[in-house]
Parts: C-alpha cells; structure tokens; sequence
C-alpha cells in the first residue's frame, strides 16, 4: 500500500510542478490520460499569427505578405469568424457607459485583453499598470489602433458606475473598454482565456494575472502570465498582429 | 416563569427527535427527478485553503445524476445539437480527439456501448449537453460532498473499508472498453461510480488551486500545489480527493480525455 501511496504522492508533486497530471504520470499508467494539447499557455499551433512567447520575430505569415497564407488575408466585413475566434462567443456585454457591447465588435484590431474586478486591492491595479506599461512600450501608429480591454469577474459589485469610477480613477482613456457581463459568460471567457478564479471569503477574487493579445480575427495571438513582468514580448506581438491590420487596410 | 416549560418540552421533544437517529434526506425534501438522486444540505471542507477561506463551506441540498451521463444519451444530445457533432464542433470548445472513439458524427461503432459512460468531451461540451437536458454541472463542493459520502454512511472516511476502496479504481488500468454506468454500489445517497468508473467534469474546475495569495504573484506555479499548500490540506489522507485536484487544475475547458465524463445536476425547486 506504501507504494500505492508514493504514486500518489508522485503525481501530486508533478501537479506541483505545474505540469499535466494527466500527461506526467507516468507512474500511474492506468490513469494516465492525455489532454489534447499539453501546453497550458500557449494557444494552438495552427491559431493564426500565433507570435510564441520566446519569438522575437513575427510569424511568418504575419511578416511576409503571402497570398496564399489564408491568416493573412484581409478582413472584409461580414465575413465568417475563424475556427478559433474567440469573437464567436456571442454573449453580450456591457460596458462602463451603459452600452451593449459584443466581443465581435472588436474585430479588425488589435487588442489586449484582461480579466480584473474594481475592488481588487492588489494585483488588478498592477496588472492595469502593466498593460499601461505595453501600451506605453508601443510604437504611436500601433498604439493608435490597439485597444484594451477590462473584462470583470464581479458581476455583483462591478456595474457600470463602479467600471466608470474605475476610468475615471486612473484614468484610463477612450483605448480602453471596460466590461461586465453575467456569469456565465464571464466563465466561458475565462475558459478560453485560461484564467482561473475563485471568489473567496471575503468576496475578494483569487485569479490567473494574465495579458492576452488577440489578433484582429479575434484569435490569441500571445499571452503574458504574472505581474510585473517585461511586456516587451507582448508589445512585440501588439506590432506583429498591428502589421497584419495596416497590410489588410492596404489591401483594400 | 410561564414559558419555561413549553421551552423545556421542545427541547427534550427536539433532543428526542435528533438522537432517533439521522434524518434521511428523502425524508425531508421533494423526491428527486427520475434517474437523479437527492444530496442534502451540509457542509465541504475545501481539501486546500487560504488563511482567508472558512474550514468549511456551506453546500445547499441539489439533486444529482445516480450515473454518469452515456454515450447513448449523449448521442441524442448530438443528434438534437448538430454543432456538438465530432465533425462540426468548434476548436475553440473542443480539441482535436473530441468523441474520437465513436465510429461517426453519429455513430458510436463497435467499441463504444450505448450504455458506457461517454468520455472525450470537453467541459464546454458537458456543459451544453446539461444545459440541453435541462440541468447543470455540479460545483466542486457539491461532486465532493456527494462522493465523501461511503456506503451506509453520509462520511465514507470514517467507515470501516471505505477509504481503502476509495483506492481500488487507481489501482487498475482503464479497460479498452468502459463498463457500463450503473453497476457500482450506491452510495448513502444512491448515487454510483462516482469513484469507481471515470473522472468527471464538474462546473467550476478551474478554481482548482488557486490560493488566495496569487495576487501576489503570477498565481500560476509558485501558490498553487506546493509542499507548503499540501502542508496546509485538511485531511492528508484523502488521497483520491487530491488526485482529484491535481487532475482538475491540469485541465482546460476544450480538453478532451480518455475516462474524463461528466453527470448532471441541478438545483431544488425554489
């Protein structure tokens, strides 16, 4: 039984490790379970304009203007969402004007995305810092096109007046999108963003601090876990997924 | 001192009434849907907590699945859904493997019997199927309290031969062909193979592991599982509740896997 035990425990500290139960337990064969895809951050690798965190250079297909590289063609209006935009999510938001806001309208620019809540003490206001800090880190024609957005997890407290006092406080302009939205939309985002959270005793939200830069297909195009971090990599691939943006508008 | 009296019958009546013996839930709430089976109110104590965390929290009385959902169940949610077929589902819901052993879009084939427990979903996909059915994903704290319940017992931990069974289904490999659902033991409340089949989904697993502090950082490596967190856990010695945890916090919404299926719950008429 000790051994039995030791598997266990074995697994455990794998998970510990931050990897895969399922892939990592090798130990456990008879459990062992193989997730589709191991990685926990990255985004597949067929995702459009995909810009890997160690990459210093745009993918190719954002970088070399190809006919034949479908990622790359132009977005014209009305067209279908790719497999893998998140921009197929259909719930509706609301932003911190009162305004009925779906992630669609995003469409056709870059855009960074954070999930926070207003009453956060401590890591919300530093992950808003930071993705100031990248959109400061951007070049002005990039920067002009980008936008930022705020998406909260407390669909109790954070209504529209809280989400405009929260503008108002920093203050952030009109780059940044404010949103709250029910609850269950706010957990399919969370899916697919990979942010997990968790409301605790004291109505403070545990949560994933996390950038994700999306394509202007609506694709994750990067993302930048942790808190204080360099951003350069995700202002590098604001400008790759920019770049698609400004040969697309030339294209038409 | 008028009162008194009456005072002191209710609580004799009252100590009367508690010490009969435990109330069973079918006793005291509306009969469960067919094929669902009741879990009264109590109480769960999270396996890891934060300082800020209660030791124990609160879960309402809900109605849960006996069984976990089959393949030919999930075939008429298919059937009914086009856009959950293995073919037409999104990427962004469902990962490469979806449904893969089944012969067709809608065709289990050979190998999968219509009465087995139906795995390689994705939570997206569980989730539309409970929402078709007219149910929910049960929470973390409702699948645990439901499975910390032994044979004839409401604590399986303290029951003679319980946590040693509890182990049994880690010990052997997962059967090229799932058994079909229904043939485990039921529990005190009457639901099966919550530990004896497959690993199942539950609404709110990407909570797993996140501590209160990671605020304070990436919350991604340094809080989460470390031999500081499993210091802090409540009850070593439930070590399938850990694997449980571990597994839950390696998972993402569109995974699929091979003995990850999911039951249904759903919440008490108001």
């Amino acid at each position: 039984m000790k051994t039995k035990f030791a598997v266990v425990l074995l697994a455990l500290l794998v998970t510990a490790l931050g990897r895969s139960l399922l892939a990592g337990d090798s130990a456990e064969p008879s459990r062992a379970a193989e997730p589709s895809r191991a990685s926990a951050l990255l985004p597949a690798k067929d995702a459009c304009c995909v810009v890997a965190p160690a990459a210093t250079t745009a993918a190719p297909c954002c970088a070399v203007v190809e006919k034949s590289a479908p990622c790359c063609d132009p977005l014209p209006a009305g067209a279908p969402l790719s497999a893998r935009s998140l921009y197929q999510l259909d719930a509706k938001w609301t932003d911190d004007a009162g305004q009925t806001v779906k992630l669609a309208s995003l469409r056709g620019q870059p855009v960074v995305v954070a999930m926070f809540f207003a009453s956060c003490e401590y890591a919300c206001p530093v992950l808003v810092s930071d993705l100031q800090r990248l959109r400061a880190a951007l070049p002005s024609a990039v920067r002009a096109q980008t936008r930022f957005v705020l998406v909260s997890f407390d669909v109790v407290r954070d209504t529209t007046a809280v989400l405009a006092a929260y503008r108002a406080k920093f203050p952030l302009d009109a780059a940044w999108t404010l949103l709250r939205g029910e609850a269950t939309d706010v957990q399919d985002l969370a899916m697919l963003l990979g942010v997990k959270y968790k409301q605790d005793a004291r109505s403070q939200f545990a949560h994933t601090n996390l950038i994700t830069v999306l394509n202007p297909a609506g694709e994750i195009a990067h993302q930048h876990p942790g808190l204080q971090g360099d951003v350069s990599e995700a202002a590098k691939a604001v400008e790759a997924v920019a770049k698609r943006v400004s040969v697309a508008a030339k294209a038409e | 001192m008028p009162s008194t009296l009456p005072r002191l019958v209710a609580a004799l009546a009252l100590t009367l009434a508690v010490s009969a013996g435990p109330v069973r839930a079918e006793d005291t709430l509306p009969p469960a849907p067919a094929g669902m089976v009741v879990i009264p109110a109590g109480n769960y104590a999270p396996l890891i907590r934060t300082k800020d965390e209660p030791e124990r929290v609160p879960v309402a009385a809900y109605y849960l699945d006996e069984r976990p959902v089959t393949n030919a169940e999930f075939l008429a949610f298919v059937r009914a859904n086009p856009k959950w077929q293995r073919s037409r589902v999104s990427p962004l819901f469902a990962d490469r493997g979806y449904l893969a052993d089944w012969a067709g879009d809608t065709e289990l084939g050979p190998r999968v019997p219509a009465a087995s427990p139906v795995v390689r979903v994705s939570w997206f996909a569980a989730r539309a199927y409970a929402a078709w059915a007219g149910k929910r994903l049960p929470m973390t704290a409702e699948w645990e309290r439901a499975a910390a319940a032994g044979f004839t017992t409401a604590n399986g931990g303290t029951e003679p031969g319980f946590p040693a069974y509890a182990l049994v289904w880690f010990s052997k490999p997962t059967p090229d062909t799932l058994p079909a659902v229904g043939l485990g033991r039921p529990n005190f409340y009457g639901a099966r193979d919550l530990l004896s089949l497959v690993w199942e989904w539950v609404d709110d697993f990407n909570t797993a592991m996140v501590s209160g502090e990671s605020r304070g950082d990436t919350g991604l490596e340094r809080t989460l599982f470390c031999g500081a967190g499993a210091a802090g856990a409540r009850d070593l010695t439930n070590y399938p509740a850990f694997m449980r945890a571990g597994l839950r916090s390696s998972l993402r919404a569109s995974y699929v896997v091979p003995n990850l299926g999911f039951r249904c719950a759903q919440s008490l008429p108001l």
